[in-house]
C-alpha cells in the first residue's frame, strides 16, 4: 500500500510533481500513465526517499520508507536510470545489496534464474544490452520478496518474451496480494496488465481509477458504418450531438447515436448498409483525450516542422 | 535469452526476513570494495610501492649520514665542518635537517596517501557516477550507515596496508642500514610509535577522501582537490613561509600533511607545533571535511 498525500517537488523553479494524493492498493497491479516530463519517476523516487519531497508526504504500508526495519522486503523498486556499478558483476551486485538485509545467497541465484540471467551473471554490468540491464533492476528489486513492487517502465526495451514474462510476473504477485505499482509509456501494455490507472500529466493527477472505467469514462463510443450512400445517410442522420466523420469513401464514422438507432433509420429510408460496428474506444485514444491539454512536450507534426522552417535561402 | 515463465513461488524465508543491519552493510561494503579487480591490482600495486620508497629511502639516508661521518658534511664538496662526526653526531646533524633513522617505515607514506585517498573518493563518487548510490541508498534509506560502512572499509583497508608495509620496510632497512653501520631496531627511539601511527595517517586521508567524494560527487572533481590540499598546499605555504614576518613562517605547520606528518614524528622541534597537537590538528582537518559531506549526504537528493 502507496499512500501519497499533496506530494510535491519542485526542482529550483520547474514543479516536477504539484502536490498529489493517491493511493495505490494491494492486490491488483496499478499502473502509472503520463506523457514525458509528467512526474512519474520523480514521484517514485520520492516513495522509497531518494528525492525529498518539497512539501505533503509519502507512505508506504503505514510509515515513510526510511523508517522501515527491513527496507527491501517492503519495497523493491526498479527506477528509470540504471542503477548499477559498471564494473562489478551482476551477480556481485546482487550479492552486495542482498547482504545489507542478510538475504542469502541461495536468493540471489533465485533472483539470477528467474530473471534470465544465469549466463551473463559473472560478467560485468557495464557490458549489459538495454534489455539485461532492465532484467538486472528486475532482479534486484525482486530481492527481498518485497511486499511492494515499483516498477519504472520496466518493459522499457525488453524483447517481447521479456515483455510477456514480466506482465505475467506483475499479475502473479498482485495476485498473491502484492501492491504493484507499474509506470509505462506503452498504453497498450497498460491495458494488458493494470487493473486500476492513475494518469498524470505535468505533475497532476488527472485519472484516477479502475481501466475499465477510464475505457468507457465520459468518451463516447462511436460506430463505423459502411454504405454506397454514405452522404445521404449523413444528412439523414445529421443533427445536435451527432458527429460525422468520413476517412474513406462509403465509410462513415458516427458518434452520439447507438447502432440500433443508426440501423433503423437507414432501414426507414431504405438505405442499403453493409457494415454497422460498434468501436470500443481503445485505451489510447482515452489517454489522449485525457492528457491532451496537459502534455508538455508536444511532437510537432513533420508538415508543421516543414512549414516553420525558414523560408528563402 | 530465456526466462522462467512462471515465476517461481518464492516464500519470505527464501528472501530472508533478519532485516537491515550494521553488519550487514558493513558486509555489503566490503563485497563491494573487494569486488573491483582495478580495486585489488592499485592497493597491492601501492604496497609494492610504498615499501620500494622505503627501502630506497633507508639507502640514501645511510649513505648521507656515513658521509656526514667522512666528511663532516652532507655534501662531500662543503667544507663547512673539517672535522668527522661519531655516528650519533652525524645522525642528530642528519635529523636536524628532517633526515631521521626512526622515519624510514613511514618514507613511502606520501604514495599511500595519494592512492588511497585517491581510492576513497572513487569508492563514492563512482557511485555518484554510476547511478549505482541509488540502489545503495534504496537498501539503506538512512544513508548515513552507508556511509560509515564506507568509512570503516576504508580505515581498516588503508590502515592495515600502512601497518604491514611499515613492518616490512622496517625489516628491509635492518640489513640496509646496518651496511652503514646504523642500527635499527624496535627499541630506537620513534620506531614501533611511527609504524603503528603511519597508518592512522593513511587512514584519515582516505576519510578526507571519502567526505570529499561525497561532497563533489565526481571522481576527477574529488581526486583533484584532494590533491591540492595534500600536495599542493603544503608547497604553497612553504613559499610563503618567504614572506618577511614572522607570520607567514608559521602557517605551513598547520595545513592538514604537515600537521598530519608532524603526528608521526616524536620529541621538541624549535618553532614547531608538537607531535600530539599535529594529531589533534590533523582531526580538526577530518572533521572539517566530514561533517558536511555527512550532512549533505543526509539530505540531498541522490
Ligand atoms: N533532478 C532534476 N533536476 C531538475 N529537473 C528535474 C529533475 N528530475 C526531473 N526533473 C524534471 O521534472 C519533470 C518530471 O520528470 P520525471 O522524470 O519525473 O518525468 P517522467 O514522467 O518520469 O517522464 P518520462 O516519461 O520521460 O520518464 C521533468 O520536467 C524533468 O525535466
Ligand atoms: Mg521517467
Amino acid at each position: 500500500m502507496i499512500e501519497a498525500v499533496n506530494l510535491a517537488k519542485h526542482y529550483g523553479p520547474k514543479t516536477a510533481v504539484a502536490g498529489v494524493t493517491f493511493t495505490v492498493k494491494p492486490g491488483q497491479v496499478t499502473g502509472f500513465l503520463g506523457p514525458n516530463g509528467a512526474g512519474k519517476s520523480t514521484t517514485m523516487r520520492m516513495v522509497v526517499g531518494l528525492d525529498r519531497p518539497s512539501a505533503g508526504t509519502v507512505t508506504v504500508n503505514g510509515k515513510h520508507y526510511a523508517e522501515h526495519r527491513d527496507p527491501l522486503h517492503q519495497v523493491g523498486a526498479l527506477l528509470d536510470a540504471k542503477a548499477v556499478h559498471t564494473s562489478r558483476s551482476a551477480y556481485n551486485h546482487l550479492l552486495s545489496m542482498a547482504a545489507t538485509h542478510n538475504i542469502p545467497a541461495s536468493r540471489v541465484n533465485e533472483v539470477i534464474d528467474m530473471t534470465g540471467l544465469a549466463q551473463v551473471a559473472k560478467k560485468k554490468a557495464g557490458g549489459f544490452s538495454l534489455g539485461m540491464g532492465q532484467r538486472l533492476g528486475i532482479a534486484a528489486a525482486l530481492l527481498g520478496d518485497p511486499q511492494t513492487l515499483i516498477l519504472d517502465e520496466p518493459v522499457n526495451g525488453l524483447d517481447p518474451e521479456g515483455v510477456l514474462w514480466v506482465r505475467n510476473l506483475v499479475k502473479y504477485l498482485a495476485g498473491e496480494g502484492k501492491t504493484v505499482f507499474l509506470s509505462s509509456h506503452l498504453m497498450s501494455e497498460m491495458a494488458q496488465t493494470a487493473d486500476h490507472l492513475i494518469l498524470i500529466g505535468r505533475g497532476k493527477i488527472i485519472a484516477d481509477a479502475p481501466i475499465a472505467d477510464i475505457l468507457d469514462g465520459g468518451h463516447q463510443t462511436r460506430v463505423r458504418v459502411r454504405t454506397p450512400e454514405a452522404s445521404r445517410l449523413a444528412e439523414l442522420l445529421g443533427g445536435t450531438g451527432v458527429s460525422i466523420d468520413s476517412s474513406e469513401s462509403e465509410t462513415l464514422e458516427i458518434s452520439g447515436l447507438d447502432a440500433r438507432r443508426i440501423a433503423q433509420s437507414a432501414l426507414d429510408n431504405r438505405v442499403l448498409v453493409y457494415e454497422l460496428t460498434p468501436i470500443m474506444a481503445s485505451l489510447e485514444e482515452a489517454y489522449f483525450d485525457l492528457t491532451k491539454d496537459e502534455v508538455e512536450y508536444h511532437s510537432h507534426e513533420l508538415s508543421d516542422v516543414a512549414s516553420s522552417a525558414p523560408e528563402g535561402r | 535469452m530465456s526466462t522462467t515463465t512462471v515465476p517461481s513461488p518464492s516464500h519470505a524465508s527464501a528472501a530472508g526476513t533478519h532485516g537491515l543491519s550494521f553488519g550487514g552493510v558493513l558486509r555489503s561494503e566490503w563485497i563491494k570494495f573487494r569486488s573491483l579487480r582495478s580495486t585489488k591490482l592499485l592497493l597491492l600495486f601501492t604496497f609494492v610501492a610504498v615499501v620500494g620508497v622505503g627501502a630506497l629511502a633507508a639507502w640514501l639516508r645511510g649513505t648521507i649520514i656515513q658521509s656526514l661521518m667522512t666528511t663532516g658534511s652532507a655534501r662531500p664538496e662543503g667544507g663547512v665542518h673539517a672535522t668527522t662526526m661519531t655516528l650519533a653526531q652525524a645522525e642528530a646533524a642528519a635529523q636536524a635537517q628532517g633526515i631521521n633513522i626512526y622515519g624510514i617505515p613511514n618514507a613511502g607514506l606520501q604514495l599511500g596517501i595519494l592512492v588511497l585517498g585517491s581510492l576513497a573518493v572513487l569508492l563514492i563518487a563512482s557511485e555518484f557516477g554510476t547511478g549505482m548510490i541509488r540502489s545503495t541508498m534504496t537498501a539503506v534509506p538512512r544513508r548515513l550507515p552507508a556511509f560509515a560502512a564506507k568509512a570503516i572499509v576504508l580505515v581498516v583497508v588503508s590502515y592495515v596496508l600502512t601497518l604491514v608495509a611499515a613492518l616490512v620496510t622496517f625489516l628491509i632497512s635492518i640489513p640496509i642500514l646496518h651496511h652503514y653501520g646504523i642500527d635499527m631496531s624496535f627499541g630506537r627511539d620513534g620506531v614501533v610509535y611511527g609504524i603503528f601511527m603511519g597508518g592512522v595517517y593513511v587512514a584519515g586521508v582516505a576519510l578526507i577522501g571519502l567526505s570529499l567524494g561525497t561532497l563533489l560527487r565526481n571522481s576527477a572533481g574529488g581526486i583533484i582537490v584532494l590533491v591540492a590540499l595534500f600536495f599542493v598546499l603544503p608547497f604553497g605555504t612553504q613559499l610563503l613561509g618567504l614572506v618577511p614576518g614572522d607570520f607567514w613562517k608559521y602557517v605551513n605547520q598547520y595545513v592538514p600533511s604537515v600537521a598530519g606528518g608532524r603526528m608521526l614524528e616524536v620529541g621538541h622541534k624549535d618553532a614547531f607545533i608538537d607531535p600530539h597537537v599535529g594529531g589533534l590538528l590533523f582531526l580538526a582537518w577530518i572533521l572539517v571535511v566530514t561533517i558536511p559531506a555527512v550532512i549533505t549526504l543526509k539530505t540531498r537528493d541522490v
